[in-house]
């Protein structure tokens, strides 16, 4: 195995074994899902045809906002970045496995809702599965790619902590999963439109692609890794 | 002569504070070389410059062959085993994994570990191994026996003289004056940005030979004196009391100690 594959494949060994990972990227977004499923569908039949692309983007926000960040922190704001710089082992790989191993545990937790949610709550699968299944990716990178930039950016765990949550919560409150954002302030039914939580809801609901919600992750995406290669070339020459 | 480092003009300040001021110094290939200085000398900052870890102001620094490092403050992910951090450095450096060197500092015993599990010396050790993974010319240690235990150390310190009978060149940063001592065949102390001596152990042990407190306790209290010609001065003292009819209760000649020498020459007070 080369020596990237083996970082990756470590790194997704290192997060089963963190039990922060486990809990940011399983064990929450699970246990909301089920008891948010129960209690939605029950008050709300309707919510059935979106209580899995809405607990998706529940659970997805969770691990890439406050799941990964810490796990970055811990490399780049501490000395593992110097015995990794002094030793031959590139600055990037912390980054990019710990993205690539946090992509496939969300891809997993969402797997599980999507096969649980029609079994326990009779939720509506989305019709068409490819396309449901690629924005997935597609949401997934985005939101992990804003949790790169939280983790790069701020080295101060309890900072850290503070303002994850600041972009947690909003993205969640205002992206229309919990309720219709035309229900919203117009000011903040634009302000939930800065956070990729609102454009992949959207997204993972519709039946066709719609490249108008695409376009917005795709820029969010496109500034959150013209961020990241700045913050790691700062952090190379620091 | 060939060199391994050569440092010429090192100049690096923080601000208005000027912490290294032009310094000069090479390691000879094949030698072990001791940087040493007080907290704050600017010892780490000439070592991460050396290291390309920091940026420096002016100067040059040119090194011949790869380097390894280990840290004075190393750290790795908390859950991985030291084996997987050994398969990953050397994968990275295209390297082959020394499994006498694994056996001889122990980490092959250290498997089921966490690094977090780890004690300070076992983490010491595998930083160790982690800088020597890419077989380099030239091996940094920063304290590399801090927290150690006397087997660790004596095991440390064998692994030093190998690297050394192999034709490595080693850099070592150390506050323990013994085993600078026993190991290093030049030493550089570095005094307020600055090198304040730079010379062979032999020479720094030469200079500490010539250097004595007497103290003699007599019918009228106690006296120090120092002196560099031991013979000479104490038949002058014992004349000069028998003179003054002063009784002579006890005399003790102290040479003084390594440490006591290098933090005299590291505070700017070498006479």
């Amino acid at each position: 195995m080369n020596a990237f594959l083996y970082g990756v494949a470590l790194q997704w060994k290192l997060d089963i074994r963190s039990k922060s990972l486990l809990i940011t990227c399983y064990i929450v977004p699970l246990l909301f899902f089920i008891i948010m499923g129960g209690i939605y569908t029950s008050i709300m039949p309707e919510s059935k045809y979106t209580l899995i692309q809405s607990m998706t983007v529940m659970g997805v926000s969770m691990g890439a906002l406050i799941g990964l960040p810490p796990s970055l922190v811990e490399i780049y704001g501490s000395d593992i970045k110097k015995v990794y710089k002094s030793n031959g082992v590139p600055l990037y790989l912390g980054l990019v496995s710990m993205f690539l191993s946090a992509f496939i545990h969300l891809l997993i937790m969402c797997a599980v809702i999507y096969i649980i949610a029609p079994i326990a709550f009779d939720a509506t699968p989305p019709s068409n599965l490819p396309l449901y299944f690629g924005s997935l990716v597609i949401f997934i990178a985005v939101s992990l790619s804003i949790g790169s930039v939280l983790g790069l950016l701020i080295k101060n765990q309890a900072k850290l902590t503070m303002i994850s949550q600041l972009v947690f919560l909003p993205s969640i409150m205002l992206s229309g999963i919990m309720f219709s954002i035309d229900l919203l302030p117009k000011i903040l039914e634009f302000a939930g439109k800065i956070f990729p939580a609102t454009w992949g809801y959207k997204l993972l609901i519709d039946n066709n692609f719609h490249f108008n919600n695409f376009l917005p992750l795709l820029v969010i995406f496109l500034t959150a890794t013209i961020l990241c290669s700045f913050l790691l070339k700062k952090l190379q020459s620091e | 002569m060939s060199y391994a480092i050569q440092i010429n003009n090192l100049k690096k300040s923080y601000g208005n504070n000027d912490v290294l001021k032009g310094l000069n110094f090479n390691v000879i290939k094949g030698e072990i070389f001791a940087l040493l200085g007080v907290n704050g000398a600017g010892k780490t900052t000439t070592l991460e410059c050396i290291e390309n870890l920091r940026k420096y102001d002016s100067g040059s620094i040119v090194v011949n062959g790869k380097m390894g490092i280990q840290l004075q403050s190393s750290s790795l992910p908390a859950h991985i085993k030291p084996m997987e951090a050994v398969r990953l450095f050397a994968k990275w450096n295209k390297a082959k994994i020394d499994q006498s060197m694994l056996i001889a500092l122990g980490i092959k015993e250290l498997e089921k570990k966490r690094y977090v599990e780890m004690s300070m010396g076992q983490k010491r050790r595998l930083h160790l191994v982690l800088a020597l993974i890419s077989d380099p010319d030239i091996v940094f240690l920063d304290e590399p026996t801090a927290g150690l235990d006397v087997e660790g150390r004596i095991s440390l310190h064998n692994q030093i003289r190998k690297l050394k009978a192999q034709g490595k060149t080693i850099i070592l940063a150390s506050h323990d004056m013994a085993e600078v001592e026993s190991l290093c065949d030049r030493i550089a102390i570095i005094n307020d940005g600055e090198i304040v001596f730079l010379d062979t152990v032999a020479e720094l042990t030469a200079k500490i030979s010539r250097h004595y407190t007497i103290h003699i306790k007599t019918s009228q209290g106690n006296q120090n004196f120092e002196s560099h010609n031991i013979g000479e001065t104490m038949l002058t003292l014992l004349e000069d009391f028998k003179q003054r009819n002063i009784t002579v209760l006890d005399i003790k000649i102290d040479r003084g100690s390594l440490e006591q020498h290098f933090i005299k020459i590291a505070r700017g007070n070498n006479e």
